[in-house]
């Protein structure tokens, strides 16, 4: 395995070059904290872009950021957290998960792509990637989009590489938006509801005037008692729905007591605030109770896109037939599902059940056999997939970067 | 006409009359125009001052028809140009004479309305207004609000990803559409996307939406709907300078307030604005914003409060906050109105679109204030102040020999100006035709050659609105072909671990 450690842009875009003379594939990585999300990559050459790791500029007035890719996630967090800022979409942080040690880099934050709770909200990475250098397998370096959140000067390229997993080009810097962090949030907890009823709820709560801006669901597990972050709503694993209310102080104060009178044919809501609060999310968006050193780290998990009023019903489903355990984001529209071992991960079910609602599954986590034998990402319709491949080949015509990672090699 | 499109095809002209026998055959009754008269209406969109009657107009209104359009002129090598209201304001529905002009304006049906999953799957030819509307009843509302909503189509505004007053809170087009069934140049239909929040794969929703119909014709689209805020206040805010109002807006932002809606006016708007509908603004003041707070009432008035004192601390000389529905109406009538407003005080005016970042706002003024007096035009200024988007209105008389060229090259060193300052070329309008020959000034040749490069993933033969958006159009063979970068066959001399 040959890793090659750029140190600036330059470098990047001639080893991207020279790749390219020797067909060379390249595996692109920050800190390589999501390595393990994907397919094997025909590859043993390693481009490793986490030198790359400057601010370039933050500008808290104007609500962006501009950044190198190889940038830690985590410095950049705390810097914007310093001027009371977020990134609004909650990037998610795959680490406990996949049981890596750390955060990884704002490149493979955007490359992944994976919103937090707030997503129903705020939006994406898609959302917030306002501006990009990046290096083509073309060997060419790019730009597209720019420093302003209003723009629609030529296409948005921004949308293609967010979520691409590296697979178009290799991004050198970034332009970011940042939102103001709200001054107050209150959750409001429903327990013992079943999936169905949380459903409703959440349906509601989204539905109503009271600007949710996180609805999710932990069903009743004999597995969660342990889970960090949950404090002492863990309970004994009893089922919980969440609702988050996020604003200044008074706002989000007075929408809580709306909304509970609004829920109150579900049950009488608790109330949970700030830092408890806060805690709470971040065990979901970190889809903790599944975590590699928990309970259920041995267990495929999966990671399902759907119709938010269709998740109970898709989730149900899923978990009578496999016998997995379950956590719903985004209103129902994000389903997590750590399946117990089976060589094919369950992948046939999944994807048939998830399929039918008009909803997608990912196997976010598995061993790598596994992963050779069952498609991670979910397959396509053919029409979506050859455009697709023509996007692809229109970035990267010889397959240079992450060759494999999406699609399992014919071969396999 | 100023600027060049490309060359009409003579093979294709001659062969007129075949082409409108095949369109008939595959699109019956009215739907196919080819009258001089009645193609009169569509030699034009919003941009007026570039007119070309199009070969033949077609209006079919099932997506197979568009697709065996698209299909048929896909195999004979004609041209399309796709059109939604025509209101678009950088010439992107402009026709060509040797085009089938493909008008979606028999779309018209909303199909589903699913409040579960808070989504309305629409037909493209809807207006924008028209979903707000048929959710209205309960309590939702499809935020992007561009100013022509009551005529553009969803259509229109997912290929121009248009904006409007609240996209600073709320997003603009791109951040509220889901999915799409889009008919590809070869007559294939696709379906990306559906009620959920994410599609797998490339985010091919995403790139669709802003390309101008240059990637393919939409015949259905999934869009988010929200709850509407309980409530809504507004606050009109007068400074002596122009650079008070500036700071204001940025310490709004920078105090963790994103209003609703954040406008900013200059003096000849404000002048204009209020002889037209006496909306009450006050006449010595160099810049006035009027900021909307929406949300819970508690919330809105908290705000209302803190957004009062800081414009305070910015030296506002006058600061009127809205305590009825009526009166924030009114407030607005006066900036929603600043276009036709300025229209009565000049026979044409020319306006631009440019973004910046919003503490370049002076900067750009002062900018805009020396090119006026360079070009001995008059300009009057309308921002989006809280996302730094500019609509300078170019005043200048068509009648006049030389004004409209002045007024162009007025209009294209504003545009310099904003990317030199940091912002961009457009923000919501769209390049079209307008800011085709501009965008060098944003773009290198490789920047363009990648985007073009998704044009040709999507239309490899170039026939679906050819002429807009890229100064210079390559083969896709040519942009296909990769370069040998100076020789450098081995890996350079870097670190390796």
């Amino acid at each position: 395995m040959d890793t090659l450690r750029v140190r600036d842009a330059k470098d990047l875009e001639e080893v991207v070059r020279a790749a390219i003379a020797n067909e060379q594939p390249l595996e692109i990585i920050g800190h390589g904290t999501k390595r393990g999300i994907g397919h094997a990559m025909a590859t043993n050459a390693v481009l490793d872009v986490s030198a790359l790791s400057a601010v370039t500029s933050y500008e808290p007035n104007e609500l962006i950021v501009t950044l190198q890719a190889g940038a830690p996630l985590a410095d950049v967090l705390s810097m914007i957290d310093s001027k009371n800022q977020q990134f609004a979409f909650e990037p998610m942080n795959t680490a406990p998960l996949l049981g890596t040690p750390a955060l990884g880099t704002i490149g493979g934050m955007i490359a992944a792509g994976l919103a937090g709770p707030r997503r129903i909200k705020a939006g994406g990475a898609r959302d917030h990637l306002l501006g990009a250098h990046a290096v083509s397998g073309f060997g060419d370096s790019f730009k597209t989009g720019g420093k302003v959140v209003k723009n629609v000067t030529g296409y948005d390229l921004c949308k293609l590489l967010a979520g691409s997993w590296g697979t178009l080009a290799v991004m050198t810097e970034v332009t970011l938006k940042v939102m103001p962090k709200p001054e107050a949030e209150r959750t409001l907890l429903l327990r013992g509801l079943d999936d169905a009823a949380a459903n409703k709820a959440m349906t509601a709560a989204l539905g109503s005037p009271f600007d949710v801006s996180a609805a999710a669901h932990l069903p009743k597990s004999a597995f969660r008692a342990t889970t960090e972050g949950l404090g002492d709503t863990a309970g004994k694993g009893e089922a919980l729905t969440v609702l988050r209310l996020e604003g200044i102080t008074a706002s989000a104060a007075h929408r809580a007591g709306s909304l509970r009178e609004l829920l109150a044919p579900f049950g009488t809501a608790t109330l949970v605030e700030d830092a408890a609060s806060s805690a709470l999310w971040a065990t979901i968006r970190d889809v903790l109770p599944f975590a590699a050193s928990g309970a259920l780290g041995a267990w495929p998990v999966w990671r399902i896109v759907c119709p938010p009023a269709s998740g109970a019903a898709l989730g149900t489903q899923l978990a009578r037939e496999t016998g997995g355990e379950l956590i719903y984001d985004w209103g129902g529209g994000l389903i997590w599902a750590a399946l117990p071992p089976k060589d094919d991960a369950h992948a046939p079910a999944m994807r048939l059940r998830a399929g039918a609602v008009g909803g997608h599954a990912m196997l976010i986590r598995a061993a790598e056999d596994v992963r050779q034998s069952v498609d991670v990402f979910h397959p396509q319709a053919p029409g979506i997939a050859a455009l697709s491949e023509r996007v692809r080949a229109g970035f990267d015509p010889k397959t240079i970067l992450n060759r494999g990672r999406l699609m399992r090699s014919p071969a396999a | 006409m100023a600027i060049m499109m490309p060359a009409s095809d003579q093979a294709v002209l001659a062969r007129r009359a075949e082409i409108v026998a095949a369109l008939r055959a595959i699109v019956p009754g009215e739907g196919v125009i080819d009258s001089a008269a009645e193609m009169r209406a569509y030699e034009s969109d919003g941009l007026t001052a570039y007119r070309q009657p199009p070969m033949v107009v077609v209006l079919p209104d099932t997506t197979e028809q568009v697709s065996l359009v698209l299909k048929y002129c896909a195999g004979q090598g004609i041209k399309v140009v796709p059109r939604g209201s025509g209101t678009s304001l950088s010439g992107g529905a402009l026709p060509l004479e040797d085009g089938v002009l493909l008008g979606l304006g028999k779309f018209k049906r909303i199909r589903e309305i699913d409040f579960d999953n808070r989504v309305v799957v629409t037909e493209p030819g809807v207006t924008n207004l028209a979903i707000s509307q048929a959710v209205a009843h309960a309590g939702f509302y499809y935020a992007p609000d561009p100013s022509s909503q009551i005529a553009c189509s969803i259509g229109g505004n997912v290929a121009e990803n248009s904006g409007g007053v609240h996209c600073l809170k709320y997003g603009m087009t791109t951040n509220n559409v889901l999915g799409c069934e889009i008919v590809l140049m070869s007559g294939e239909i696709l379906r990306i996307g559906g009620k959920g929040c994410e599609n797998p794969g490339y985010d091919l929703m995403g790139v669709i939406t802003g390309s101008e119909g240059l990637l393919g014709v939409i015949t259905e689209i999934t869009v988010r709907i929200l709850q509407k805020p309980e409530t809504a206040r507004a606050l009109m805010v007068g400074f002596a300078q122009v650079e008070a109002a500036g700071e204001c807006v940025a310490r709004i932002i920078g105090a963790g307030i994103i209003p609703g809606g954040m406008e900013m006016m200059d003096k000849p708007a404000i002048h204009a604005a209020e002889a037209f509908v006496h909306a009450g603004y006050p006449l010595d003041v160099e810049a006035l914003l009027i900021i909307e707070l929406d949300g819970p009432k508690i919330e809105v008035d908290e705000l209302i409060t803190r957004v009062e004192a800081i414009a305070n601390g910015c030296g506002s000389t006058t600061c009127q906050i809205s305590t009825s529905e009526a009166e924030r109406n009114l407030f607005w009538a006066g900036r929603k109105a600043a276009f036709p407003a300025v229209g009565r005080i000049s026979p044409d005016y020319l306006c631009m679109d440019g973004t910046i970042p919003r503490g370049a706002l002076p900067k750009a003024l002062a900018r805009i204030r020396d090119l006026s007096e360079k070009y001995q035009l008059g300009c009057a200024n309308v921002f989006h102040a809280g996302d730094g988007n500019l609509h300078p209105l170019i005043l200048y008389d068509a009648n006049k020999p030389g004004e409209i060229e002045r007024a162009e090259a007025f209009g294209a060193d504003i545009l310099r100006a904003c990317v030199e300052f940091g912002g961009v070329l457009t923000g919501e309008h769209g390049v079209g035709i307008e800011k085709r020959d501009l965008m060098p000034e944003m773009f290198s040749e490789i920047d363009l050659n990648q985007q073009q490069r998704i044009k040709c993933a999507f239309d490899a033969q170039g026939l679906l609105n050819p002429g807009k958006v890229f100064p210079t159009l390559h083969r896709c063979a040519e942009l296909g072909r990769m370069h040998v970068h100076a020789g450098k066959l081995a890996f350079p001399d870097i670190p390796r671990f």
